[in-house]
């Protein structure tokens, strides 16, 4: 029964991975606390349903986060860049109207009702895994967190745009006397944050069922990740996020009401202790 | 006269004819749904009032103000089902309960600066709908809680709760004494103190203000009236159930204060009203309401930062009452001698 909770902790949190990856380059970059975060996961999720419906799933896993991404550049375009001197507060609620309009969009263009997407035929059987049978397709998940971990890891440490990531993160005003086009990187950043949202949300699509209140937990999940793990900071997100994935799944059978209220005393934690962590931070 | 006195004057004249104004309404609307949506508009309009109250005084938003909202249906929902004191008792435990725990909690979380506040805000709300959604044996779980008023209460008849008209003059008696009481308070040197703070702390520190303990009340004035609406809808739907407290609640209180404009203590207030009436208005498109309203925040935040009130404030303002407040008070003076 553990190792079972243990395996389905790992799945949620190599989710939580893809999700919150995309929130912490987005603060690190634009200092945005992007409320709207779940509900691009829930556009993800059901722009996934719709073309993996007409096409196949592998498809929509190179389409969304390739529409997601178009969509991540208009919104630092249009909102994020022009809003960039404002208080961080005002820009807070601007997701928070985003988020509204976003949800709104979804349940009228695809309904209330709950949808699911079939995983694909490859993925599509039960695998044994030290003598549990769990579905192959969970084990994908853990691996689609895995490659999008360390793909995101190599690019911010190894490439020179990565190099300028990381720079423009810390000191935005000096990357950009150094020459540096610090806009031009932000709205790469923030289209390759929302393209991890809408990844996340094909990658939930076939375990979780498609709903129009799939944002809102997921969102909150991942503010507790980011928060807990350092704003701006990837390695503390993915060790934040698999660290919440076993909380959730293995404490929320154990002790169950303890396990909901924890993550939110961590967070409270961390913020008590160390509230500059969301000021001083790097990608 | 000193300013002070005729400040507290016109404050105690607004309350006089707003409250006239709301018997008016109370007695001229006959319509039991539309008062039924103007009660439920007056006690979201305190909601917003506690949260606008935050923001103009401290300068913090609050993602986590819904815990006090439904807190103060739950405290006294608990404390009535397990029969521990009288409703009266029970109203007013809940209320100083409340109170006392916002301003504990208080000097706690103040202390964080900017974001990092919404984010705890938004954490230690989130702990209370969650301990709400899942403590069924204390809170009902998910189903949430009946609240069983007793026949009489203070020595009212509790029918008078559910005659609308009652129920509406109630909830905005209610506002307008809130909002009397903190206005009075907020022109008071308590007031020039926190907005002193609320604009640099280390100077305020530096001119001797101690700057902890203000921002501590003004948080706890806050959750207060945040708590009294909560009460209020106690009051209107006897239920109370976790949904109260999500975060989303919270945003919606928050969305309502930055339409209405919380520079006026009346703004957020304004917001409130103007949220459910015109959700009322919209009609067919009240599906797409959030949505648009979600649009119209954006468009707040960008192009008229100061809500609704601050833009009405501008379009009635005379050039009598442009001049400084001060002149005003010096010419009044010159009258009298």
């Amino acid at each position: 029964m553990l190792s079972i909770n243990i395996f389905n902790g790992l799945v949620y949190g190599a989710l939580l991975v893809v999700m919150s990856s995309g929130l912490a380059l987005i603060y690190g970059l634009r200092r945005v606390v992007n409320f709207a975060h779940g509900s691009l996961y829930m556009l993800g999720a059901y722009l996934g349903y719709t073309v993996a419906s007409h096409t196949n799933f592998w498809v929509a896993q190179v389409a969304v986060p390739l529409l997601m991404g178009l969509l991540g550049l208009a919104l630092d375009r249009f909102a994020f860049r022009p809003l960039q001197d404002r208080d961080p507060l005002t820009v807070i609620l601007v997701t928070f109207g985003l988020l509204l309009v976003i949800e709104d969009f979804v349940q009228t263009v695809w309904g209330k009702s709950n949808l699911s997407v079939p995983a694909p035929d490859l993925l599509n059987a039960s695998v044994d895994l030290f003598g549990m049978s769990v579905p192959a397709y969970r084990i994908a998940v853990i691996f689609f967190g895995l490659v999008v971990a360390g793909a995101l890891t190599l690019w911010l440490r190894y490439s020179k745009m990565g190099l300028f990531v990381r720079a423009a993160s810390t000191e935005p005003t000096i990357t950009s006397m150094q020459g540096v086009n610090v806009d031009r990187l932000s709205g790469l950043v923030v289209a390759v944050g929302t393209a991890l949202a809408g990844l996340a949300g094909i990658i939930a699509a076939p375990f979780l069922s498609l709903s129009p209140s799939m944002s809102s937990d997921v969102i909150i999940d991942s503010f507790v990740v980011v928060v807990t793990g350092g704003l701006g900071s990837l390695l503390g997100a993915f060790a934040a996020a698999l660290i919440l994935g076993q909380v959730q799944a293995v404490g929320a059978v154990y002790l169950p009401e303890f396990a909901t209220v924890l993550p939110y005393v961590l967070m409270m934690a961390v913020l008590l202790w160390r509230p500059a962590g969301f000021a001083g931070n790097r990608v | 006269m000193s300013y002070r006195e005729l400040t507290n004057g016109r404050i105690a004249g607004g309350v006089a004819a707003a409250l006239a104004a709301g018997a008016v309404v109370a007695l001229t609307v006959t319509s039991e749904t539309v008062l039924s949506l103007l009660t439920q508009a007056t006690i979201f309009a305190i909601f917003a009032l506690g949260v606008g109250i935050l923001l103009r005084q401290n300068g913090m938003v609050s993602f986590g103000h819904a815990a006090f909202y439904g807190l103060g249906g739950y405290v006294v929902a608990i404390l009535l089902e397990r029969q521990l004191m009288s409703a009266e008792m029970a109203l007013v435990a809940a209320f100083f309960g409340i109170a006392l725990f916002a301003f504990l909690i208080g000097f706690v979380v103040v202390r964080v600066p900017g974001i990092a506040f919404g984010m705890l805000t938004l954490a230690l709300g989130q702990m209370f709908y969650q301990v709400a959604s899942r403590s069924r044996n204390l809170t009902g779980g998910a189903d949430g809680i009946n609240i069983s008023w007793p026949d009489t209460l203070f020595g009212f008849d509790i029918s008078l709760l559910t005659r609308q008209d009652a129920m509406f003059y109630f909830a905005w008696s209610g506002l307008v004494l809130s909002i009397g009481i903190v206005a009075a308070l907020m022109a008071s040197r308590f007031g020039a103190t926190t907005e002193a703070i609320r604009d640099n702390e280390e100077r305020a520190r530096f001119i001797g203000i101690r700057t902890l303990l203000p921002r501590v009340l003004v948080f706890t004035l806050s959750g207060t009236v945040t708590a009294l609406a909560g009460l209020m809808s106690a009051f209107q739907t006897a239920f109370i159930s976790p949904e109260s407290m999500h975060w989303s609640v919270s945003g919606t209180a928050l969305m309502m204060v930055i339409i209405g404009g919380y520079r006026y203590l009346w703004g957020p207030a304004l917001g409130a009203i103007a949220f459910f009436l015109s959700r009322d208005l919209v009609g067919d498109f009240a599906q797409h309401w959030l949505a648009i309203f979600g649009v119209a925040l954006i468009v707040v935040i960008v192009f008229a930062p100061q809500g609704i009130s601050g833009a009405l404030a501008r379009l009635f303002r005379r050039k009598a009452v442009a001049r400084p407040a001060a002149a005003a008070v010096i010419h009044k003076l010159k009258e009298r001698t």
